[in-house]
């Protein structure tokens, strides 16, 4: 999985490509939102768009980086999750938890 | 490799060789064609003979003058055994010790037989020819698993190295995890240890060898100049020091790949004589040397890691059973008039991270399973622990709700929050009350008698992700005949060989289609249907199914 990331003023927006499951993917996710929450970067907009698969790792990997962002002050969002990352994140309870949008412009102005 | 018996015979100057006993009467004596000739004036012309006999091999005394000693006891004749040391009266300057027949360190040795000896130059290729042995010896233990300490592999290559070289001592020694080498083993010309303090080494030389990577020898005389002063002081004469590499197979872009070389330590050879054979040694020899020294040592490191890979399957095969063990089987599942259950749970690797939990207890009937995220070692271990909490909850008489909620704050506060818990726990009265938490898991299907199906959803969170997280109760009213179908994730993801799932729906109908059925064939149905479905693929995670019948 790849993640590029692009600053939209003080929102970090990480473009995840690829499959977000169990392994490195979840890793580098993970190692990624430590890197920006320690450079001062505290609100991220995770951007699901692009990814096709996602497991309970996966959606492991973002809880801590929701939970690692709110500890430091810092917020995580969800960009146009899958039909798929939405039912996931629907039986898990998470979509109470995470604030997801279908708009990016929308997504970054909510912060 | 050799099966024949054979001597091992060190002369007075030291040098080593191996003769193996392929006559029936084998002599030995100071007459020159004798098969062991012994150049000393007290051993007699015909001193002794060594007859085998039905496999067996006597030493002979022939009527010598000084007599024949085996460990030190006059014989006449006497059967010999393995490492047994002969002696000619008269003649103790000579070592010779018998080794018996199939003795496969003995063998190894022998293989070598004869490359130091001072009877000539040996042609290299006869001597890599030779050498190559030692790295088989490696692979063949590897092949039939025998257990090979990396120490012995040490002395192996040490032994063969100064027989090879015709040096006095030699000694390894290996990189550690840093750059600083460690002593690993010393050895003599014949075959005793070296204290590590009894062997002092040049370091210059050394040094040397690793800053250049390649073998280094130093010829030494009082003569030579001031940088070879440590040598000197030690009163070395000839050292040779051979760096050790492992070799590593580096794929790069395309299809060609190179062999890499990595520094594992180092091989030191020294020889006080003036007229040591180290300093005649040819550099091919050498080479051979490095690299046959190089790859049994990496046979051994390979037969090691295969060794601790068998003991780690084993460590698994015992947390399975403990696993295993764990969980309610049918001898241990509760059953009742007014119900059957039925559970089963298959592990992607030999633990996981699923778990189901059924207890009978006085408020009713506990009905647990558990996925915790993530899959093998690490997740079980989370597994037993939350199984453990959840048992000790529901027996201290906790509700469904406290339970969750109380594994919530353990588990929050106790793992590395990357993984979290989906639960449905639910407790069973016997009038069919049915009370259920499902805090973040794939909700079970209820297939009713009258043909109606439920899912049994609230959208709760997963436990260990937040410590807000708040839990209810949903009571259900359960009728005979219904089905509550209670499974985890690796059910309908189980995937095919053209990436589909499993699926919600193809779930559902096999449950409803089939809910006339006891829970014991609904579970075996359904686990059936997933392997047919996955049929050749590799299962990629855990599955486990918990089926509720009610009578």
């Amino acid at each position: 999985m790849d993640i590029n990331l692009r600053s939209e003023g003080n929102v970090t927006i990480l473009d995840l490509q690829g499959n977000l499951t169990i392994g490195a993917a979840e890793e580098s996710l993970r190692q990624r939102v430590e890197q920006l929450l320690a450079t001062d970067k505290k609100y991220l907009l995770v951007n699901l768009a692009n990814v096709p698969m996602i497991d309970s790792s996966g959606i492991g990997s973002l809880v801590k980086s929701f939970t690692h962002a709110k500890n430091q002050g810092g917020k995580v969002k969800l960009l146009k999750p899958t039909k798929l990352a939405q039912q996931l994140l629907s039986i898990t309870g998470l979509l109470s938890v995470f604030e997801t949008f279908d708009d990016e412009a929308t997504a970054v102005a909510s912060f | 490799m050799q099966s024949t018996a054979c001597l091992h015979v060190t002369d007075s100057f030291g040098i080593r060789r191996t003769v193996p006993l392929l006559k029936p009467v084998f002599t030995i004596g100071r007459k020159v064609d004798s098969d062991l000739h012994i150049m000393s004036t007290t051993v007699s012309r015909d001193h002794g003979e060594i007859v085998c006999e039905n496999g067996i091999y006597y030493l002979v005394d022939k009527g010598s003058k000084s007599g024949i000693f085996i460990n030190g006891q006059r014989v006449e004749r006497t059967a010999l055994s393995n490492l047994d040391r002969i002696t000619l009266g008269g003649a103790d300057e000579y070592q010779i010790q018998f080794i018996a027949a199939n003795n496969q360190q003995a063998d190894q040795f022998s293989s070598i037989d004869g490359l130091s000896s001072g009877e000539g130059q040996l042609a290299a290729a006869t001597a890599k020819e030779k050498l190559k042995n030692l790295a088989r010896y490696v692979e063949i233990n590897q092949a039939f698993k025998f257990s090979l300490a990396p120490d012995d592999v040490l002395t192996l290559v040490v032994d063969a190295a100064v027989e090879l070289a015709g040096a006095e001592r030699g000694l390894i020694m290996l990189k550690g995890d840093g750059d600083s080498l460690a002593f690993k083993v010393a050895r003599d010309n014949r075959r005793n240890n070296v204290e590590q303090r009894d062997f002092a080494l040049s370091t210059r030389v050394v040094r040397q060898v690793l800053a250049e990577n390649r073998t280094v020898i130093l010829n030494t005389t009082p003569g030579d100049d001031q940088q070879m002063q440590s040598v000197y002081n030690l009163s070395l004469h000839t050292v040779i020091c051979i760096p050790l590499h492992q070799f590593l197979m580096q794929a790069t872009v395309g299809v060609t790949s190179t062999l890499q070389r990595k520094l594992l330590g180092i091989l030191y050879l020294d020889s006080r004589r003036e007229t040591g054979h180290l300093s005649q040694t040819n550099s091919r020899l050498l080479d051979s040397l490095a690299f046959e020294a190089s790859k049994a040592l990496e046979n051994a490191r390979l037969l090691h890691e295969e060794q601790e890979k068998q003991r780690l399957e084993r460590e698994f095969e015992m947390a399975r059973s403990v696993q295993v063990a764990l969980l309610p089987t049918s001898d241990n599942i509760p059953q009742s008039k007014h119900f059957e259950l039925a559970a089963q749970s298959l592990p992607c690797r030999y633990v996981g991270g699923d778990f189901y939990d059924l207890m009978a207890l006085q408020g009713g009937t506990v009905l647990t399973l558990c996925d915790v995220s993530g899959k093998g070692i690490s997740a079980a271990l989370l597994a037993s622990v939350a199984q453990g909490v959840i048992e000790a909850q529901f027996y201290a008489g906790a509700s469904p709700a406290e339970v969750s909620t109380t594994l919530n704050r353990v588990v929050v506060n106790r793992s590395d929050a990357n993984r979290f818990i989906t639960m449905f726990c639910s407790v069973l009265g016997d009038d069919g009350n049915f009370s259920w938490v499902n805090a973040g898991h794939n909700p079970p299907i209820l297939a009713r008698q009258t043909g109606e199906v439920e899912m049994l959803s609230t959208s709760s969170l997963v436990l260990g992700a937040f410590d807000f997280a708040e839990y209810c109760v949903t009571n259900t009213r359960l009728s005979p005949g219904d089905v509550v179908f209670i499974f985890s994730d690796g059910v309908t993801e189980a995937t095919n060989g053209s990436d589909q799932m499993f699926g919600d729906e193809r779930l559902q109908n096999l449950v409803q289609r089939n809910k006339d059925r006891s829970a014991q064939e609904i579970k075996d149905l359904v686990m059936s249907e997933v392997l047919a479905f996955t049929h050749g693929v590799p299962q990629g995670d855990d599955i486990t199914i918990v089926a509720l019948k009610m009578k």
